[in-house]
């Protein structure tokens, strides 16, 4: 109604200045006209006026309606199915919207194609290279396990964690499709993970120390779970100083969550690279002195607990280590589904 | 006793020349597939006793092989995939498949996975397959019941002292390094670092000792341990 009235102020402006000029142009030509005629045929043009008006007001009813409801606009992106109004001008505002409309619609379907088709792309190039992954590593054992055979067995490690990045990476875009709650034995998925990872702590000569009531049961995904517990495993093997140290991971149990603690005695993170660790490509002072760091992990991680419905935070003090907190609730945790 | 054979399809002729020399070392017959047009051809021309499969595959993928070949025969069939999403675990074994391996894989993954199918379709665990055994000069591992003989004598082991003196006696005058034996006596229960490594080589020794085969466990510095079992012979 507000905008109505603000686009017919030109004409009721336009109105009054005739309705002002009529009785002026008789007055300076000098012919004593009745007042009372004067007013009447104001009157009589005031009422085709608000004729006018209301039939106008009608019209565009739905115009207005539209233009004035930003919000709701801004809310529901999609075109308006009903008509705006029978007169030409509402018609002609809903086929331009329309036009433009189509043509978005073409151009954001182009793209959401070529994304799929790059995330196909990318997986099965994945797979493929997992064939040639396979055949190294088979040969390789028929070498004699020297420095150099075990140097081969590390790059390959890194290759294999390397292509599982790009294989999570690329599925988080379709997340919706790929995860499933259930119940895991949080000590079960521990071990797991640790044992996977078990080539990286001999290597670096670290022991796992994991202290995790049996029987605690998390909601999660176990694929993502098992990604996530593996790159905060690689980080912590990576940061640590040196031979000897241990990974103390452990959980601590509340009313409503589940606390599981993963600690390094490393190098830390310093204060200011703290804040920006989550960030995507972020990779700080330490990251620079590791080749595989792509400062992805810990920005995958939160994303995939974000959605998974856990917290993820990160404490550290330089020189004394850090830990990593993964907080689930040991209900399911309805958000999620 | 007759060989069992193991047909392989696998489009990679390197991979599958791997799996062939490997599995001829434990006594089985290989055949892999090499015109992929003719597969069943290949397949009713051996007949193997069980199907290592790969899924990606020229022409035809390793789920319609699959099922083609169960239309046939009952023999195991176990896919070696990349694929390690749930799904594609579920397709293959929907199409009659018995069990997944997902690459990258080890050696004795397959072959641990093979014997269990075996096993399994020769109909029950009263016609054993012959017994695994590790022969190094006159040493002989026997590792299913972790037990070692050497001129008649035997002695008992521990599983961990088994699945470390098998190791060394498979590369039998090469070196093994430390994180090559420290990775593969890795449990998830037990966490061996170096000095539980220690131990438990001295313990073969000694064990090998007692036996009369002193010596035959070198350490190798920097680099390992080598066993030496046939140099007594020179």
């Amino acid at each position: 109604m507000k905008l109505f009235w603000k686009d017919q102020t030109p004409l009721l402006i336009c109105y009054i200045a005739q309705m002002l000029l009529i009785p002026v142009l008789y007055w300076l030509s000098g012919e004593n006209r009745p007042l009372r005629i004067i007013g009447y045929g104001v009157m009589l043009s005031s009422a085709i006026l608000l004729m006018y008006l209301v039939i106008r007001y009608i019209q565009f009813r739905k115009l207005y309606q539209r233009l004035s409801a930003m919000e709701c606009i801004a809310s529901n992106r999609e075109l308006p199915r009903e008509p705006l109004g029978d007169a030409p001008l509402p018609e002609a505002v809903q086929d331009m919207l329309r036009v433009y409309d189509r043509y978005y619609q073409d151009k954001l379907s182009i793209h959401v194609k070529r994304i799929d088709q790059h995330i196909v792309f990318i997986n099965r190039w994945v797979h493929q290279m997992k064939t040639p992954l396979s055949v190294i590593q088979l040969t390789l054992r028929d070498f004699d396990q020297t420095s150099a055979a075990d140097s081969i067995q590390e790059e390959l490690e890194r290759l294999r964690k390397g292509f599982e990045m790009v294989l999570y990476t690329s599925r988080l875009d379709q997340f919706e499709d790929d995860f499933r709650v259930e119940r895991i034995r949080l000590l079960q998925a521990v071990k797991e993970a640790v044992t996977e990872n078990r080539r990286l702590f001999i290597r670096k000569g670290l022991q796992p120390d994991i202290r995790i009531d049996e029987d605690w049961i998390v909601y999660s995904d176990a694929k993502w779970m098992r990604f996530m517990l593996n790159q905060i495993l690689i980080n912590a093997v990576n940061y640590s100083a040196g031979k000897g140290q241990t990974i103390l991971i452990t959980a601590r149990k509340s009313s409503e969550q589940i606390m599981l603690d993963i600690q390094d005695q490393g190098i830390g993170i310093s204060r200011e690279d703290l804040k920006r660790v989550f960030q995507p490509y972020f990779t700080g002072e330490q990251g620079r002195q590791y080749q595989e760091s792509t400062g992805m992990g810990l920005y995958l991680v939160r994303e995939i607990c974000s959605r998974l419905g856990h917290q993820v935070a990160i404490e550290s003090k330089p020189g004394d280590g850090t830990t990593v907190r993964f907080t689930f609730h040991h209900t399911p945790n309805h958000e999620t589904y | 006793m007759n060989k069992q054979t193991i047909l392989i399809i696998e489009d990679d002729r390197k991979l599958s020349g791997l799996l062939s020399d490997y599995l001829r070392k434990y006594d089985f017959h290989t055949v892999a597939v090499d015109d992929f047009s003719r597969v069943m051809e290949t397949f009713v021309a051996c007949p193997p006793d069980l199907v290592l499969l790969d899924v990606n595959l020229p022409k035809f993928d390793g789920f319609y092989w699959c099922r083609q070949i169960r239309s046939r025969s009952l023999c195991p069939i176990l896919f070696i995939s990349a694929r390690e999403n749930e799904m594609d675990q579920v397709i293959a074994l929907e199409n009659g498949a018995d069990d997944y391996i997902t690459k990258p894989f080890h050696y004795e993954v397959v072959l641990a996975k093979i014997r269990s199918n075996l096993r399994r379709a020769s109909g029950s665990y009263a016609q054993p397959l012959e017994e695994r055994k590790i022969d190094a000069g006159k040493l002989r591992l026997y590792p299913e019941r972790y037990v070692i003989q050497y001129e008649g004598q035997t002695s008992e082991l521990s599983q961990k002292e088994s699945v470390l003196l098998e190791t060394l006696m498979d590369r039998d005058g090469r070196v093994v390094s430390r994180e090559q034996l420290l990775d593969l006596m890795w449990s998830d229960e037990h966490y061996i670092d170096d000095n539980t490594l220690n131990v438990y080589i001295t313990r073969v020794r000694k064990k090998l000792k007692d036996l009369g085969a002193d010596g035959m466990v070198e350490t190798v510095r920097g680099a390992g341990y080598r066993l030496s079992a046939g140099a007594e012979e020179v």
